[in-house]
């Protein structure tokens, strides 16, 4: 059974690869005429109508590299290799780094410790396909996609009880607010306010309004048909970082737990249901 | 009628200010976090190439805009050196405020490039000025537009800009209005979400004089 779906997402998957890979889908993120637009938005609804999510494959990705990686010594908060329900639970604070870590940071840390990666190593394997459009599979993505989807079903609950979460939802909070860089804009110029507004075609999610940074959140590792793979919190924070012309994102940096931290505190309560899907 | 026009300005603005006087709102509730310790964790996370240190020093503004979540919130002490700031900011072309070349500012208007950069791809070109207007506003008619910004179509027509008065003094009193918000957008409107594209050098006083152009001049599509 399991084997049969497995296939059937492989089919599907290889198809929607095949049709990324054409020329409309080329090497950058230029921006696209109407007709592919158009296109992008039918094979988009087509997935959507028929609940194929092409994302689904990370999962079986995943599963194997947490072997080939030792990660089933990785302990996400709930024990080593305990997986179920682990990633609802995250960022939370680990005795072990002496830190507040969201899912991907801790995946990093455990790269280093039981894979034997070094930092530098582990920033290149979370990068694999960081501005690739169409056929780009990374073990990264997968394991990221493997744990999320886990805890598929369980509602997010980060523990701002703990002091030292706590501090680092505030630090996530105000870094959300702090205008910086050449044209001014913080995380807020987009993504907050009760009036609902839109970039382009598209409807932005507000902080401000009830339930819509867990509408945002838990839906990630969320499957991008415009590139054909799915793309990880941190991947999202960079691509938002870059729009916003600050430097470039480092994953698993500070910046990016206080952000998780603060966006997975407000989505506390939230159902996970990865992988989700957008254009 | 110069004065009129002076005078009306002046009004909006006194009334701002009186408007976010009136809501006394307290300055934000004592800090939990060291804002430096804010700033070390987020420059923890930027990469450190040498080129793009500059991008990330905050200035004053920048500073006390980061404090409030809008301006409705902001006193109005904080409101007014904003914009003195800004004001103190803004420089004009070598020629002084002139009608701009509406043709020039069409491509800034429309070109959503510029600025944008990461190592691993997706990234403008050098070259690339664009100032991605779209993105916020809707302008000439039929092009699809953003909701985060004011409605620009017709904008000229409705500071009363015709091909008749286009060279008399209160035009050019209403091209410079409208310079200054599109230089320093804080200016006139303090810690709006409009990047303050002149004063970070994203365009040149000519660029803007030229986007000013293509809001107002009366042969431009945005007030056909």
């Amino acid at each position: 059974m399991r084997k049969k779906v497995v296939l059937g997402v492989f089919t599907v998957g290889a198809l929607v690869g095949g049709i990324l890979s054409t020329k409309a889908f080329a090497q950058t993120d230029r921006e696209l005429t109407p007709e592919e637009e158009m296109r992008l938005v039918q094979e988009f609804n087509r997935m959507l109508a028929e609940g194929v999510n092409p994302g689904e494959i990370w999962y079986e990705v995943g599963k194997a590299a947490i072997k080939k990686y030792n990660l089933d010594k990785c302990d996400l908060g709930l024990g080593p290799g305990v997986f179920k329900g682990a990633a609802a639970q995250l960022p939370r604070y680990f005795a072990d780094a002496g830190k507040v870590m969201d899912l991907e940071t801790r995946v990093g840390w455990c790269l280093q410790k039981y894979a034997g990666m070094t930092q530098e190593q582990v920033l290149k394997f979370v990068r694999e396909c960081w501005g690739k459009t169409g056929n780009c599979v990374s073990e990264y993505d997968g394991i990221i996609m493997y744990l999320t989807m886990e805890s598929n079903g369980h509602k997010i609950n980060v523990n701002l009880k703990d002091p030292h979460v706590k501090k680092m939802f505030e630090i996530g909070k105000q870094i959300y607010y702090a205008r910086l860089g050449p044209w001014d804009f913080n995380c807020a110029t987009c993504h907050a306010g009760t009036k609902e507004v839109r970039i382009r075609a598209t409807r932005l999610w507000s902080a401000d309004r009830p339930g819509e940074a867990g509408q945002a959140v838990s839906i990630f590792p969320k499957y991008l048909v415009r590139w054909g793979l799915p793309m990880t919190m941190h991947y999202r924070y960079a691509e938002c970082i870059r729009q916003m012309r600050w430097p470039e994102f480092i994953p698993h940096s500070d910046l990016g737990v206080a952000l998780s931290t603060y966006l997975y505190g407000l989505a506390n309560g939230t159902e996970i249901k990865a992988p989700g899907i957008g254009r | 009628m110069k004065k009129g026009l002076i005078l009306t300005g002046l009004f909006v603005l006194v009334a701002g200010v009186v408007q976010a006087q009136q809501k006394k709102v307290q300055p934000k509730k004592e800090q939990a976090v060291k804002q430096e310790e804010v700033m070390q964790v987020l420059k923890s996370g930027l990469s450190s190439d040498p080129r793009f240190a500059w991008k990330i020093k905050q200035d004053e503004a920048q500073r006390i805009c980061s404090q409030y979540p809008s301006r409705e919130e902001m006193p109005a002490s904080a409101v007014q050196k904003v914009i003195q700031l800004s004001q103190a900011e803004i420089k004009y072309p070598q020629w002084g405020i002139y009608m701009g070349d509406w043709k020039e500012g069409k491509k800034l208007v429309d070109s959503p490039r510029g600025g944008r950069y990461a190592s691993y791809g997706f990234s403008d070109e050098p070259t690339d000025k664009g100032g991605n207007c779209y993105a916020c506003h809707l302008i000439e008619k039929g092009q699809p537009g953003g909701t985060m910004g004011p409605n620009l179509y017709q904008y000229g027509k409705r500071w009363g800009i015709t091909k008749e008065n286009l060279n008399s003094p209160e035009t050019i009193e209403k091209i410079k209005a409208v310079y200054n918000i599109v230089y320093n957008s804080w200016s006139a409107f303090p810690c709006s979400s409009m990047p303050r594209f002149g004063y970070h050098g994203v365009f040149s006083p000519e660029d803007v004089a030229n986007i000013v152009a293509f809001l107002l001049h009366p042969d431009s599509p945005v007030n056909k």
